[in-house]
């Protein structure tokens, strides 16, 4: 099965931090309709792999499922070889209109909770992989994607049984057998969906497809050391949004935990808040959701204009070694020439952004 | 609600579901509507049942469900995967609970939240079964939504069916090629490893072949201004002129919403708790 599988080249050919143009014709940046490429593509896959996951059963070993939540491997190929942004963002929405719409199974406001998750999970993870042909970041990759979203709900269900939400359906009056259950299930996540179903097939796959499905797509192949089309930025403005996203996530899955199970709960809470309550949580939810899309746009721009201003300067820098020495004027007209077109095509490619 | 799995028998089973789901426009009443004024009433049957406990409420609206899946002409299999799902979840939960010390009033307990359950799951059934791609996407994109959204559903409902065969000739064809495990090992275990490592390498050919359709069909999408049609408001208007509210529309959302009023008036004559 792995004849298929390229030749691993042993050193990775660095091009080193391009800017501006790649090869002088294309830029780094995404057009409109790859964007639109990747985001259908990584959600018809991740939609595929989770309808075949609904065939297999589920097993339990008592309370901790042992079961394969989703193939980590399908939307993390898409990271690595595209760009995590628009790979997170179409992953989950496949998940929800694949399966669950389609076999009526969706179930509105904990839908909302994981494609937050799921999209925080796989951006973030994506994000780190800067060599698709490195190993040890694909691992870590796989792994991020499942410790992210699996995190984030076990502090969820934590959190619930703490505030009392919800009963705690083993030991009563014992977190820590809560908080065991919550550990094992997770171990239990990392190794089925993390690393079976995750890292060994990513490890495979990645190195398998790179360079022979993007030209299908009409893209160019990532070259490790280039900027990374769609990263997520690092900047302190994009951990705000991460942990705004997440807070809004947890909002969801309370307002889910508080509709199923308000009936216990009436008597002391509903008096001492009214049902105003869940209005109010309502508006808090939205607003939180709104400030982590300004914090988000505000960092890419941020982003962005870093690398816009490093490219005049470059531009500029260039154009001032021409000048100083017009003895190379050939070739150098012809690479000033491609200075100017790329400061003419700078705002129309931001404009898409 | 946590997911329920349906732990189906076979890839192919789930084809035709899901053929039958995406394509199934049977008539009935939901179909001829508004696309946007089937949203509307769904949202509204799928909110109805979250403001109360009580069971009179809930019962009438668990009976406007039944009404409006009768309506809207749900096919037997996913009428029947429903059903069965709900029974299986009553029964179970009941034994669960019998075991363990409960008696009847356990039972009421789960009636309260197996009705809000399934009454929100018929309301989605009977908008979702009468809604076909186009018209949801239609909806979608005049309610404002994201066009990714928009377009993404559409597509979804459209490439599944013949993404999930291509995946069954895929998977189909490598298990041909390949000689079965000469030891059969303890529990079968390494004819299941077979199975899955086929199951995963089936995605190699799966993942190229999306890409080459999704790229003709975005550059298709493309071709025709996808993009920038949807965002131009002229082009919009243009695409979504077909979308007319008509007398029926209003009717079925007067009835239903009067129905819900009733039913809340009824509740607080004759209310009943467990």
């Amino acid at each position: 099965m792995t004849t298929q599988n390229s030749p691993r080249t042993t050193d990775d050919q660095r091009r080193g931090t391009l800017r501006g143009t790649v090869d002088g014709l294309r830029r780094v940046d995404l057009t409109t309709s790859q964007k639109l490429m990747i985001f259908v593509l990584s959600m018809s896959l991740f939609g595929l792999s989770n309808i075949i996951l609904e065939i297999i059963p589920d097993p339990s070993i008592g309370p901790v499922d042992v079961s394969v939540s989703y193939m980590v491997f399908v939307p993390l190929v898409m990271a690595a070889l595209f760009s995590p942004l628009w790979a997170a963002l179409g992953a989950p929405l496949g998940e929800i209109v694949f399966t669950d719409l389609l076999m009526g199974d969706f179930s509105g406001l904990a839908e909302v909770e994981g494609y937050l998750q799921m999209f925080l999970a796989v951006y973030i993870a994506g994000s780190l992989i800067r060599n698709p042909r490195s190993r040890v970041q694909i691992v870590i990759g796989a792994l991020v994607v499942v410790l992210v979203d699996k995190v984030l709900s076990a502090v969820v269900d934590l959190s619930k049984v703490w505030i009392g939400v919800e009963d705690a359906e083993f030991v009563e009056g014992l977190p820590e057998s809560v908080l065991a259950l919550e550990i094992i299930g997770l171990g239990v996540d990392v190794l089925m969906s993390g690393i079976l179903l995750g890292a060994i097939p990513a490890l495979w796959l990645i190195p398998a497809l790179h360079g022979k499905i993007e030209p299908l797509m009409g893209m160019r192949p990532r070259v490790p050391g280039e900027p990374i089309p769609g990263r997520a930025p690092r900047t302190p403005l994009f951990v705000g949004f991460a942990l705004l996203l997440a807070i809004a996530s947890f909002g969801f899955a309370f307002l889910e935990a508080f509709d199923l199970n308000a009936g216990e709960w009436e008597p002391d809470f509903l008096d001492r808040f009214g049902s105003w309550f869940i209005v109010v949580s309502v508006v808090a939810i939205a607003l939180v959701l709104l400030v982590a899309l300004i914090l988000f746009r505000l960092s890419r721009t941020a982003a962005d204009t870093e690398l816009h201003e490093a490219e005049v300067r470059e531009d500029v820098a260039r154009a001032e070694a021409d000048r100083a020495d017009s003895g190379r004027a050939e070739a150098d007209r012809a690479d000033s020439g491609r200075a100017e077109a790329d400061r003419a095509e700078s705002p129309y490619t931001r404009q898409q952004r | 609600m946590a997911r329920k799995t349906h732990d189906v028998l076979s890839v192919d089973w789930v084809r035709l579901e899901l053929l039958r789901t995406a394509y199934s426009t049977r008539g009935g009443l939901f179909a001829r509507m508004d696309p946007r004024m089937v949203l509307a009433w769904y949202v509204l049957l799928a909110l109805a049942p979250w403001f109360t406990h009580n069971l009179t409420v809930l019962l009438m609206l668990f009976g406007l469900g039944v009404a409006s899946v009768a309506l809207a002409r749900v096919g037997p299999l996913v009428l029947g995967l429903f059903v069965i799902g709900l029974g299986a979840d009553v029964v179970g939960l009941f034994l669960a609970s019998f075991l363990f010390g409960g008696n009847l009033d356990t039972l009421v307990a789960l009636a309260e939240l197996n009705l809000k359950l399934g009454a929100v799951s018929m309301a989605s059934m009977a908008a979702f079964v009468s809604l076909d791609p186009e018209k949801l996407s239609d909806a979608l994109l005049a309610l404002r939504a994201p066009e990714l959204l928009a377009f993404g559903v559409s597509y979804g409902y459209r490439m599944l069916p013949i993404l999930v065969d291509e995946y069954v000739t895929v998977f189909e064809g490598q298990r041909l090629r390949h000689a079965p495990p000469p030891h059969r090992g303890i529990l079968g275990w390494r004819v299941i490893l077979q199975w899955c490592t086929l199951a995963v390498t089936a995605f190699y050919p799966i993942m190229l072949n999306t890409a080459k359709n999704v790229r003709t069909t975005v550059e298709a999408l493309e071709t025709r201004g996808f993009t920038y049609g949807a965002a131009n408001t002229s082009g919009r208007t243009l695409r979504l002129a077909y979308l007319r509210v008509t007398a029926l529309d209003v009717a079925v959302l007067a009835a239903s919403a009067l129905t819900v009023i009733g039913a809340y008036w009824v509740g607080g004559q004759y209310p009943l708790h467990r």
